[in-house]
């Protein structure tokens, strides 16, 4: 079953150029998937396209088996969270309690259930003892993962982190990325990521690569690095692993492809004891 | 800008931080309203006292409140000079070479100036021990029997939460942007008229774009959470009045009863 | 002359209860010409501690010593003006200083205030806008119809028309993608060759590591560690200490010295590296 699929997309914001165009890519449910590309290659626009914050041109979006339309807004926002990138702008509520009840006051869940639900996802993303507390005196990190914990309430099949991370210090990263591994591993829900952090490309399921609006290699990252060229024609990064195993190459030494330094170092002694 | 007392909740455990905000709400203007009835010296005793003891319960310190008026100061002295210059009845207190100061101007002044302070105590004790979010649950309740006559009383709560909520992070962002317009040469305190347009404009235009991007941002962060608006949700703050709140309210209607008495049947 | 912070403390809401003690005694030494990184946790005081190299922020008690003035608590710095001119500081998200109606004229600003003549601001806008890499076409559009990175760009050469000759930055990338926050990264080190003082907060251990040559740790307000980069990096260490992920090669060498290879401390770039492991690999064969 896909919990995505997205069909000849198109989508502008002037009606001049589009900032997306014909992008097609499905992602498989309980994945976790990032979409990488530069700033202005269109990640964004398409995480808004899914959750229907914009409307599409032409083209087709599929979530969960139910095709997104006008009249089914508010049933794929049911089906679809999404966290975004500037923490100050997504805490609606005046404390961390209020904000994760926001959502819940939006679905009509009866009042007598809300402070259950409500400590179960706090403690989710470890902020419960933080639940009374304003948003100004939170980390940019622990705002996200009020932000987190408040879409989670509402009990999504699909997540999407839209740049989460891109503000935040590197403490407020890791506890954010820490929150994503954890999720997918203990739960069935579909995560996409869109992200500038090639740690993170690394360890997820697949990576779909988007470059002026157009989809531009996809695949799981072993198979999308493993383009080395393609990877640099496209100006992306390519992870530290990889470029040390170009420089290795260019000493005679030919490694085979690995996307972790951890697997580099042990195929680099595999390679040094067999000879 | 760190500076700005007036208006701010304090977050402190007390008796008074616990009470309904509608309570606290009603109470306020009972008390407002009493204070406008011309009850003399002995009314403004009374509702001083009382005050005073609000205050006390609700541990803000008097160096806090105090800090809260200054900004009022200047005004006061404005006043002051206002009133000498108009109010020509009563009995000349002191001659200033053509200005002479009548009893009742400074006696008006001071009813002014008691007033004042009072309404500040009193809008004090209410801004500094309730949250914004509760105080706007509280207006919405508040509102809530005008609904049938149109007024939409969730949405202003909503609305007024929300410009709460980002008031601190606005005025950050003013200072941000005056430090950052200031590293590059403008100075808003000296120059010529048109430098100090320009100075101005470098200030508000950046704001109003951060404001802008702001809105947005929360616009798409409460449509993604489900949020429409006029259609009913449900509300996981519900208020509910205990004792004290009603000893409270009872407290607020008796003083108001005591400054009648004493305007107009003593 | 090297920038110099003596006993400095900066106290934030004094006599308020939200008092806030943001710098404790600071004593430091910056040299002149350096590309220097300060480096510390969200609230350890860095932003604090260069917000008083142009005086935005003053001292509440000490000195600061920059260029050939003084700044003490309580007044303002005589010659005001010329330090902001001389010390340029680009804010984090410098995009949201841009108001003006053209590139130009927003990048022509700073000098304009600075007393240029618009000609001499406009000839100073065009050579800051072509350091930061855009041209004429750019210079009669409207700086908010840009895109992030183009903003980036456009607030930063507002602050180089000023010319400082100390520019200090602040997470001049956060937000960039990479290819983006790599080219901001080679302007900064093509100022700093050409002689500029630069002083740069960060959060990213792999622009430390590879531009800077000076390291500030910040430590709840005060300075933990000062050293040159090499020592910094000699291992990861220090870096562990104080709980920072060391730079991906660095971590590299980490692993290779487990595994029994050797290493030299000097080694700071891929090809060396390379060159290292390739020779040991050899002769094991």
């Amino acid at each position: 079953m896909k919990a995505v699929e997205v069909e000849k997309l198109t989508f502008s914001y002037d009606q001049e150029t589009n900032a997306v165009e014909d992008v097609t890519f499905s992602i498989e449910e309980g994945s976790y998937t990032t979409i990488i590309g530069h700033n202005g290659s269109g990640k964004s626009t398409v995480a808004k396209l899914i959750t229907g914050l914009l409307e599409k041109k032409s083209g087709k979006v599929v979530i969960d088996g139910l095709e997104l339309n006008e009249d089914n807004l508010y049933e794929i926002r049911k089906r679809v969270g999404i966290v975004f990138q500037n923490p100050d702008n997504q805490f609606i509520g005046s404390t961390v309690r209020d904000d994760i009840a926001f959502g819940l006051e939006n679905r009509c869940i009866p009042q007598e259930n809300m402070d259950d639900i409500i400590n179960e996802f706090a403690e989710k993303v470890r902020m419960t003892k933080y639940l009374d507390k304003e948003p100004t005196r939170l980390s940019g990190g622990q705002k996200q993962r009020v932000a987190i914990a408040g879409i989670l309430a509402m009990k999504p099949k699909i997540l999407i982190f839209d740049e989460a991370t891109s503000m935040l210090d590197p403490q407020g990263k890791d506890e954010i990325k820490k929150v994503i591994r954890n999720l997918h591993k203990d739960s069935t829900l579909t995560i996409i990521s869109i992200t500038h952090d090639i740690e993170e490309v690394i360890h997820a399921d697949y990576v779909i690569a988007l470059r002026k609006g157009h989809v531009a290699m996809s695949g799981t990252p072993q198979e999308l690095f493993a383009d080395t060229d393609q990877v640099r024609k496209i100006h992306l990064e390519l992870p530290f692993a990889l470029r040390m195993q170009e420089a290795l190459a260019r000493e005679g030494i030919h490694l085979g492809k690995e996307i972790t330094m951890e697997g580099l170092v042990e195929e680099l002694c595999r390679y040094d004891s067999k000879r | 800008m760190d500076n700005i007392t007036l208006g701010r909740y304090i977050p402190l455990d007390s008796p008074v931080h616990r009470l309904d905000p509608r309570a606290k709400i009603g109470a306020m203007l009972l008390m407002l309203i009493a204070i406008f009835i011309p009850a003399g010296w002995i009314g403004y005793a009374i509702i001083f006292a009382v005050v005073t003891f609000m205050v006390f319960l609700s541990k803000l310190s008097f160096t806090y409140i105090w800090k809260s008026m200054k900004p009022m100061l200047f005004m006061l002295v404005f006043l002051l000079i206002i009133n000498v210059l108009v109010v020509h009845t009563g009995t000349v207190w002191l001659e200033l070479g053509p200005i002479k100061v009548y009893s009742d101007a400074v006696i008006q002044t001071l009813y002014i100036v008691v007033r004042l302070l009072l309404m500040i105590m009193i809008t004090t004790c209410l801004t500094a021990t309730t949250k914004p979010l509760d105080m706007t649950l509280g207006i919405e309740d508040l509102l809530q029997p005008f609904e049938k006559i149109g007024v939409p009383s969730h949405e202003i709560a909503m609305l007024i939460s929300i410009a709460l909520r980002f008031i601190p992070d606005l005025i950050d962002e003013t200072g941000r942007i005056m430090k950052a317009q200031e590293s590059r040469g403008v100075d808003l305190k000296e120059g010529k008229l048109n430098e100090k347009i320009m100075a101005i404009l470098s200030l508000i235009v950046p704001l109003f774009v951060s404001a802008f991007q702001r809105a947005e941002d929360l616009a798409n962060a409460m449509e993604a959470r489900g949020y429409q608006p006029g259609v009913r949700r449900t509300r996981y703050k519900v208020l509910k009045l205990k004792g004290p709140d009603y000893l409270l309210l009872a407290g607020a209607v008796l003083v108001l009863a005591c400054m009648i008495w004493l305007a107009y049947f003593k | 002359m090297p920038i110099r912070f003596e006993k400095v403390s900066h106290v934030y809401s004094d006599g308020t209860p939200f008092r806030y003690v943001a710098l404790e005694d600071v004593d430091l030494e910056i040299r002149e010409g350096a590309f220097t990184a300060v480096i510390g946790q969200t609230g350890s005081g860095k932003s604090t501690l260069v917000q008083h190299l142009n005086a935005l922020l003053l001292p509440s008690s000490g000195t600061v010593y920059v260029m050939d003035r003084q700044i003490i608590a309580g007044t303002e710095p005589k010659k005001l003006k010329s330090l902001r001119k001389d010390v340029g500081l680009v804010f984090q998200f410098p995009e949201y200083q841009l108001f003006e109606e053209t590139v130009l004229k927003d990048v022509a600003f700073g000098p304009k205030n600075f007393g240029a003549s618009p000609e001499e601001a406009n000839k100073l806008a065009r050579e800051a806008l072509r350091k930061t890499g855009l041209d004429e076409t750019f210079e009669e559009r409207s700086p908010l119809e840009l895109s992030g990175g183009q903003k980036r760009r456009v607030a930063i050469a507002g602050i180089l028309a000023m010319k400082p000759k100390v520019l200090v930055l602040d997470e001049p990338t956060a937000g960039l993608d990479p290819a983006g926050a790599k080219k901001m990264m080679e302007l900064f080190a093509s100022l700093h060759k050409e002689g500029t003082t630069v002083i740069m907060v960060t959060h990213d251990m792999e622009q430390v590591f590879r531009y800077c040559e000076e390291v500030i740790v910040m430590e709840n307000g005060k300075p933990k560690i000062q050293t040159d980069i090499k020592t910094f990096f000699r291992d990861s260490s220090l870096c562990r200490e104080l709980n920072i992920l060391p730079p991906a090669l660095i971590r590299m060498k980490d692993a290779l010295r487990e595994k029994g290879y050797t290493v030299s401390d000097d080694t700071v770039d891929i090809k060396t590296l390379a060159k290292e492991i390739a020779r040991q690999v050899k002769s094991h064969g």
